[in-house]
């Protein structure tokens, strides 16, 4: 569900007057796509340029999004949407180039990793051929480099590594004068991604200290250790921004506040929706789409999106993952508990999210 | 209605499901394609229709060019709109065609649309009372309706409403009866009102203003070239709803008999009040498959084009269960339902002299 809006009122005006819609050009999508796929006006076409094989299960896609795309800094994210058997899928991948190759050349890469039982990625690894376009939307996200040169630990997982090594790439570039440090982990020695580029990095970049730390390859999991943060110079003076699977993140966080580091210069982004434990008991309820006039009960946490379409209706949907926000929808009355932050909404009227809000009782939306 | 009891409608629910079942496990890339060509397909009518209007003082040109005109705005509103907005696409994620935000290329809005048809009609359908697309409140068509000498004239409210299709169906619901009768007030209607002359200006806008004046020294020639369009769209869409539902056969219910009703029970409904009528493929594409009014109610939001595909299956149904399945020639159909029109117009007693089975003839 990538819709590109244009912000031009008068077109919009226009749009509406004569094809009832606020995109006009993108009435002539059908036509346009049928001559040559890049000049898609609904959402910003990519053409896989080239699809490189990084680990055995992580991909890099090399795309050339259309000349519009309005660009993004190092770190951001971006939703793609690819069609799989006529249903798009919208899906949240962190940019893994640097934005210098965007200016100088035209091109982003991605960096993905097919898990397990994943419809897109498996789609992407095994069915997406370089010559093909991809929907993208514009690029988001908070998880940005300070604007001036501070001290820098990033933690990464797996392949969590994908937007720090578009913040590497940048600081290298720029010669970012401050000390970085990198501590990564992959399961075993085949799974880290862009190992070459990397190193490379770390040789051509002397403020860089890349440290790799492999977990599943001795008789004991080798996770992170305090020893590991304590190794690093100055850590207190750092800001730290990770990335990775739910556990690393977790372990950090309790390690980094152990410390003494403070809690505001931790930056943290997810790759996979982060299911916080919401107790069983105080969640569920019946809620009551009023457009469809459908009401559906719950017990547990099942979120609103399940729920919806558990009753047979299909409400508009991107990332699953409270991201995208094409599945915002109004909530008329009714506590919804968001499962991203854990917090309980306010009972009255406002945008929600279906997708990670879970009822807490009764709940009206107007879906 | 034949008479069931709660377990024989238990059963006829349980064999159509397995017919919607079966079509919902194949549902995919088919029908994107199918849907993807038909948007491409009205694209290219309405994009030539637009173009060749303004060379319309030449007359094969202008023949043309409101014909592809026409043709766009019957495949926009019938296999595109009115399908789309029954979710029947809703499962693509795709943005155009979503049910809850398409808006389609006709006077009424599609919120309104979404109220009086989707719910008031598809679920209340053939009720007398409750489901108002049963004629329109303008046409008496069933005994239900207390006659008086107002019907007589009935047959030219049928031509005004047919030729003014879009028009009529953008006031449904305003349900000018009710005001009337003075069961609702002028100002509850307002809301509905203000988007009503919206959608209604714009689409005049559009048609007689906006294409005549871009192109001004021609400006009379594409202005008749997009009311014939229009036209052309009035009276194919309606007299294609008209054969769904007020054929001879199609049955009508009373709100006791659907108080409290069962899944089956509304299932049996849909296939006694709906009939269908023949004809070829772009016959059934023109119609949004509304030919096959039938399987449209009984799965009205299962992709339209699958309709011919499983008639098979739902006659096999109807023939198990002993339930007419109304179908005929587009001619036959057609045929009685202007009958019907012409017939209730008359007073009751002269109707049934009329219509009465005449004795058989003696060799």
């Amino acid at each position: 569900m990538l819709a590109r809006q244009t912000q031009n009122k008068a077109l919009q005006w226009l749009g509406r007057q004569l094809f009832n819609r606020d995109d006009p050009a993108a009435f002539f999508d059908p036509l346009l796509e049928q001559v040559n796929p890049m000049w898609v006006q609904q959402y910003t076409p990519a053409l896989v340029k080239q699809i490189i094989n990084e680990t055995s299960d992580t991909k890099t896609l090399v795309l050339k999004p259309a000349a519009h795309w309005e660009g993004f800094e190092a770190g951001q994210h971006v939703n793609i949407c690819v069609e799989i058997d006529g249903v798009r899928h919208d899906r949240t991948f962190s940019l893994s180039s640097a934005p210098a190759l965007w200016k100088k050349q035209g091109l982003v890469t991605l960096t993905i990793k097919r898990l397990p039982g994943g419809l897109v990625t498996n789609w992407i690894h095994d069915r997406l051929e370089a010559g093909t376009t991809i929907g993208l939307k514009e690029a988001f996200g908070e998880f940005r480099l300070p604007a001036t040169p501070r001290p820098i630990l990033f933690i990464a997982g797996g392949s969590g590594i994908t937007p720090i090594l578009s913040m590497l790439e940048t600081m290298a570039a720029d010669d970012y004068r401050a000390p970085v440090t990198l501590l990564y982990f992959v399961r075993t020695s085949s799974d880290i991604i862009a190992r070459e580029k990397l190193e490379a990095l770390a040789s051509r970049y002397p403020a860089l200290t890349l440290t790799i730390i492999i977990t599943h390859e001795s008789d004991e999991p080798r996770y992170l250790r305090e020893s590991d943060l304590q190794a690093v110079p100055g850590l207190k003076a750092r800001d730290v921004y990770m990335c990775g699977p739910g556990g690393l993140m977790d372990l950090a966080g309790s390690q980094l506040q152990n410390l003494g580091v403070k809690e505001d210069s931790i930056h943290k982004t997810f790759f996979a929706a982060p299911a916080t434990v919401l107790d069983g008991g105080a969640v569920g309820g019946t809620v009551q789409f009023a457009k469809s006039q459908v009401e559906v009960s719950s017990e547990g946490d099942a979120n609103l999106l399940e729920m919806a379409e558990a009753a047979g209706l299909s409400p508009r949907y991107g990332c699953r993952m409270g991201i995208c926000h094409q599945c915002s929808c109004r909530k008329t009355s009714g506590t919804v508990i968001n499962r991203i932050t854990g917090q309980s909404s306010g009972p009255g009227e406002e945008n929600i999210q279906l997708c990670v809000s879970v009822p807490q009782g009764p709940v009206s939306v107007e879906a | 209605m034949i008479k069931m009891n709660e377990q024989q409608l238990a059963e006829l629910e349980k064999d159509l499901n397995a017919i919607r079942d079966e079509v919902l496990a194949d549902r995919g890339e088919r029908d994107a394609q199918y849907i993807r060509w038909i948007v491409r397909l009205h694209r290219t009518l309405e994009v030539s229709g637009r173009v060749m209007m303004p060379f319309g003082f030449i007359p094969p040109v202008f023949v043309a060019a409101t014909a592809a005109l026409g043709l766009s705005k019957i495949i926009e509103n019938m296999e595109i709109g009115h399908n789309v907005m029954h979710g029947q696409y809703d499962w693509m994620n795709d943005p155009s065609l979503h049910s809850q935000t398409y808006e389609w290329d006709t006077v009424c809005t599609s919120d309104s649309w979404r109220r009086t048809h989707n719910y008031e009609h598809h679920t209340y359908t053939n009720v007398i009372g409750k489901d108002r697309d049963y004629g329109y409140a303008v046409l008496r068509l069933s005994d239900d309706v207390k006659w008086h000498p107002g019907h007589l004239f009935q047959f030219v409210n049928y031509i005004l409403l047919t030729v003014l299709f879009q028009w009529g169906v953008g006031v449904h619901e305003l349900e000018s009866e009710r005001l009337r009768r003075r069961e609702i007030t002028w100002k509850s209607k307002l809301p509905f009102l203000k988007d009503f002359f919206r959608k209604g200006g714009r689409q005049a806008f559009k048609d007689y203003v906006f294409f005549p004046l871009i192109t001004f020294p021609v400006a009379p020639i594409v202005l008749a070239g997009n009311i014939g369009a229009n036209l052309i769209r009035n009276l194919w869409s309606s007299t294609v709803i008209f054969c769904g539902h007020f054929t001879q056969d199609a049955e009508t219910f009373t709100e006791e008999e659907c108080e409290n009703e069962s899944k089956g029970h509304w299932y049996l409904r849909q296939l006694t009040g709906s009939s269908n009528f023949t004809g070829g493929k772009w016959v059934h594409l023109l119609s949004g498959h509304l030919s096959y009014q039938i399987e449209h109610h009984v799965f009205p939001d299962l992709p339209a084009h699958r309709y011919p595909e499983i008639s098979e299956k739902v006659q096999a149904v109807c023939r198990k269960h002993g339930i007419h399945y109304n179908t005929g020639s587009f001619a036959r159909q057609y045929g009685t339902v202007l009958k019907r029109i012409m017939t209730y117009s008359l007073p009751d007693r002269m109707r049934q002299k009329l219509t009465a089975p005449q004795p058989a003839q003696v060799m």
